[in-house]
């Protein structure tokens, strides 16, 4: 089936035909206008068009994603339905995990969930007005601050649908514009949402503050006109190191890159995991499920696993139970959080055969055919092809000192899942230092994202904002500084 | 039945010294018949003498082979000379290594002493004195080479096919031959190494050009561990991680030697353009090289105001693609015109591979009845039938090798025809289009360095470590 990816640009939609693409894994392809042909209406073509956003209070805009989130409904929106059909050939999770997401899509958009993110990723105060701020040193001088919204391009990543649903929120909260490129893994999510938009309201200036695109990333026709300053003034950017080194090309003074960088993550875990063979289980489960959960598809998703087991035989014993129980625990995990992966990497999968050539160095489990692998190294050192892991595939890696596993941590570590809490704790000053963005308690790195909170070291809403200051002094002092005055002490500055 | 196809059938290894040309010309029935045969006799001869493939068959309960698609359960992940843990080079565990090694070949390993060894290169040189292997290394996908275990007697059965390719390729005697009508050989590479190039073009200079060699290197060693270290830089810069690189002590203590070559370089250049225009001049050489290293080499003679330099004669093998290299529409022509000649034979191989397939006048590669080709299921790894046109994995089965296995599951897709027809140029059995591509490629990635990429790759490693300890 061939699939048509439309252009919205502000509120209209344009979906005759165009070039075709084709889509990652399941070779489905779609086509889509040509984004050069319509280049003069992509950006806002003056900032001052940015009022409109301004007559809204924010509770219209809660109202308006709130109302918004009723019609996301998976079961009734057509829109969905057919970007739900186009991922299950192009994205890396498999149908039930995608249902799963699908169906959370109207909850982020509810009233309280909004207010909730606004308030403690920006302060609504700040976006609704201008801020007092306490007294400075001089009284005769006040200070008041506001978050005002920015014209960003926000070239999204495509592994999860979530991506593209917090974009579109988090450009109505901040009352900003923002043109989406989608990724050629999901083009159509979010194009699913501002079509919806549309259908509900069309002229309201949210709607009309809201452009999704598709163009092949790289574009130089497109990208060498749209990133500049005088039509942009942020980039928000997921995803490879690759595309985000592309648009650095582009930067200026004037443009503001906020990258959310490719990451890996990993598990630390202490010897308390081997206090006993329930305890042991109960850790073996909670590690399937940081490593399974979105079929390892996120940046949250464990891969490495420094386990403080020892090194000497009965270390490297008790490292390749918990593999045996891990890998358990990994088959018999929830359809809806993961399932065999339906795209197995092929390069990977020569990888883990390759192991049985060196059998005195790995235990495997599984990693027959998709059902994933654990592997468990039978010294302290990671398997040489440990960036390559996904597909439900993970390295444990046994070590005699918790140093070995802290050194390992760079600035390239996102999310480390630790057990037991107490080692959290003692280690978290420490993997800060080393580069690590996000701790959490093992089981929950890709599942305990409930509350609000900074995301890879960086807070992209503060950022995404322009902070703008009102600096008002009484005239008087103002005037006086023109004054000579010999023998008056300076003023202080 | 022809006596070659008995001879073949009963030693595949006497395609050394056969007409070359001949394996292009049996029937279905007998090039089934030579490599069903060839096949079982590896099979038996290895399959308890090796661990690594006992294994495998004793996993899969296969004892015994009845048709030729019943070894494709038994051919080994491509990664598989490359499956030691990267730690025994880091931690300096060269006998750990050399025990892994052991699994893959039937040499014996025993005698090898690799005390005081603490590189890639050293280790290499302690295999080849304490053991009948001249093992061979690849360039390297993210700094991990493959090591091959060929066999010092095994090394002269690549260059001799190949010179029986060129003397055969129009029919049985009818091109010069090289083996006995000696050519000098120039290369713009290397003098020594143990990477699969190096290894042939030492030979060749012997066997071919009788020791009458230009090296635009002569003094230098294509180093295994800066080939190492090249993979892994560029690996680690396409994740943007290049700081993390940790270069070795042994590699830092070489520094001086690598500082020396690099200084040599511009004058080994400027030696290498006179010795080739005045020593070569208007004679007939032997030239092999791949065509980014010859489009640079012509560039930079052009400028110099050499052209047309070598006979007419003259005879260049090269292969590798252009890939990661862009090369203007014209390459060719600059390149003959800087050479003075334009004879050329074109190969695809690999280093895991002693005979390679030449590229015929229709653009297509044949594999000469000694390799077995496969094209697999990429998703199930099922052979797919041999009729028509197959597109999928490239998988091959060299039958060559007495005391490794020669059965490899590549990492290329490929397009294979030639089952039902023979090829427009004349050459029965199945052939390669010329669409070959990495599957990592295919799936928009690709961080293999080919032949094409090695030596630039190799020079930026030099620089790194010299920057690095400066």
């Amino acid at each position: 089936m061939a699939y048509t990816v439309p252009l919205i640009l502000r509120g209209e939609i344009v979906d005759e035909g165009g070039i075709s693409f084709g889509g990652r894994r399941g070779g489905a392809s779609f086509t889509a206008p040509d984004v050069v042909d319509h280049l003069d209406r992509l950006a806002l073509s003056a900032p001052s068009r940015m009022a409109d956003l301004y007559d809204l209070s924010f509770e219209d805009i809660v109202a308006y994603l709130d109302r918004l989130g009723t019609l996301l409904d998976p079961h009734e929106n057509r829109y969905l339905q057919e970007a739900f059909e186009l991922s299950r050939l192009t994205s890396g999770l498999s149908d039930p995990i995608l249902r799963y997401h699908y169906g959370l899509i109207p909850d982020y958009f509810r009233a309280e969930t909004v207010r909730d993110l606004a308030e403690r990723l920006v302060g609504i105060d700040y976006l609704e007005g201008w801020v007092e701020q306490p007294a400075g040193r001089d009284p005769r001088t006040k200070l008041r601050i506001r978050a005002m919204g920015a014209r960003a391009v926000h070239i999204i990543a495509g592994n999860v649908p979530v991506v593209g649903v917090t974009t579109v929120i988090r450009n109505a909260v901040t009352r900003s514009d923002a043109i989406v490129k989608t990724p050629s893994n999901d083009p159509l999510t979010t194009a699913a949402i501002a079509r919806t938009m549309i259908d509900m309201a069309p002229d309201h200036p949210i709607t009309r503050h809201v452009s999704v695109a598709y163009w092949k990333g790289g574009d130089q026709r497109i990208e060498a006109h749209l990133y500049d300053p005088r039509r942009i003034e942020k980039i928000v950017a997921w995803g490879g190191f690759a595309g985000i080194k592309h648009v650095t090309q582009y930067l200026q003074p004037g443009l503001d890159l906020i990258t959310l960088d490719p990451k890996h993550s990993g598990t630390i875990i202490g010897p308390e995991a081997f206090a006993d063979e329930a305890t042991l289980q109960a850790v073996a489960r909670r590690l399937a499920v940081d490593i399974g959960a979105l079929n390892q598809e996120g940046c949250v998703n464990a891969r490495v696993v420094y386990v403080q087991s020892g090194t000497d035989e009965a270390g490297i014993a008790r490292a390749e139970r918990l593999g045996e129980l891990t890998f358990a625990a990994l088959q018999a995990l929830p359809d809806h959080l993961s399932t065999p992966h339906k795209a197995f990497d092929p390069e990977l999968k020569a990888e883990l055969d390759a192991l049985s050539f060196v059998e005195e160095e790995y235990r495997l489990f599984g990693g027959r055919r998709n059902e994933g692998a654990i592997i468990v190294s039978r010294s302290d050192a990671p398997v040489d092809f440990a960036r390559m892991l996904a597909c439900r595939v993970a390295n444990i890696v046994p070590v005699d000192a918790i140093e070995t596993a802290v050194r390992s941590v760079n600035s390239y570590t996102q999310t480390i899942g630790i057990y037991p809490e107490s080692l959290k704790e003692t280690l978290r000053d420490r993997l800060a230092f080393q580069g690590a963005q996000r701790l959490v308690s093992l089981g929950g790195a890709a599942t305990l994202m409930q509350t609000p909170s900074p995301q890879d070291g960086i807070e992209p809403l503060r950022r995404m904002v322009k902070w703008i200051t009102d600096e008002s002094a009484d005239a008087g002092m103002m005037e006086a500084q023109a004054i000579r005055e010999p023998e008056a002490e300076p003023v202080a500055a | 039945m022809s006596d070659f196809v008995q001879a073949l059938a009963a030693d595949p290894q006497s395609f050394r010294d056969a007409n070359y040309d001949a394996g292009f010309r049996l029937s279905d029935a007998e090039r089934e018949q030579v490599q069903l045969s060839a096949l079982r006799k590896r099979f038996a001869e290895l399959r308890d003498r090796l661990p690594v493939l006992r294994k495998l068959a004793d996993e899969q309960g296969i004892d015994r082979i009845d048709a030729i698609d019943d070894v494709v359960p038994l051919l080994f992940p491509h990664t598989v000379y490359k499956s030691y843990p990267l730690s025994f080079l880091e931690r300096g565990q060269f006998d750990r290594l050399t025990r892994w090694l052991q699994n893959m070949t039937t040499t014996d390993l025993s005698r090898v002493d690799v005390s005081g060894v603490t590189t890639i290169d050293d280790w290499i040189g302690a295999l080849a004195a304490g053991s009948d292997l001249l093992p061979i290394h690849t360039f390297g996908t993210s700094g991990k080479l493959s090591i091959i275990p060929r066999t010092k007697a095994q090394t002269i059965i690549t260059p001799t096919i190949n010179a029986h390719c060129i003397r055969d390729f129009d029919g049985y005697r009818t091109g010069p031959d090289i083996l006995v009508d000696h050519m000098p050989l120039i290369s713009p590479s290397y003098r020594y190494g143990a990477s699969a190039i190096a290894r042939g073009m030492n030979l060749m200079a012997d066997i071919y050009a009788a020791g009458d060699a230009l090296f635009l290197y002569p003094e230098a060693y294509f180093s295994a561990d800066v080939a190492s270290l090249a993979g892994r830089l560029r690996a680690a810069e396409a994740r943007g991680e290049q700081g993390q690189i940790a270069l070795s002590p042994a590699l830092l203590a070489r520094r001086d030697e690598f500082a020396k070559r690099e200084a040599d370089r511009p004058h080994d250049m400027d030696r290498f353009f006179a010795q080739a225009s005045e020593r070569y001049a208007g004679r007939d050489v032997f030239l092999f090289a791949v065509w980014p290293i010859l489009f640079e080499w012509a560039e930079e003679g052009l400028k110099r105001g050499l052209k047309g330099i070598f006979g007419k004669n003259s005879i260049l093998t090269t292969g590798g693609g252009s890939k990661g290299k862009l090369l203007p529409p014209d390459y060719k022509e600059r390149i003959f015109e800087f050479l003075g000649f334009s004879r050329h034979f074109e190969f695809f191989g690999m280093s895991e591979l002693m005979a390679n397939a030449p590229r015929c006048s229709e653009g297509h590669f044949h594999f000469p009845p000694v390799v077995i080709t496969f094209v697999l299921d990429p998703e199930t790894g099922e052979p797919l039938p041999r009729t028509g046109r197959q597109t999928g994995r490239l998988a091959l089965m060299d039958l060559l090798p007495d005391s490794y296995w020669g059965g490899l599951v590549s990492g290329d897709e490929v397009t294979m025809a030639g089952f039902d027809e023979p090829c427009g140029c004349g050459r029965k059995g199945p052939y390669l289009e010329s669409t070959i591509r990495r599957f990592s490629e295919a799936q928009g990635g690709d961080d293999k360095i080919n032949c094409a990429g090695a030596p630039e790759a190799h020079d930026r490693a030099m620089d790194y470590i010299l920057e690095r300890s400066a």
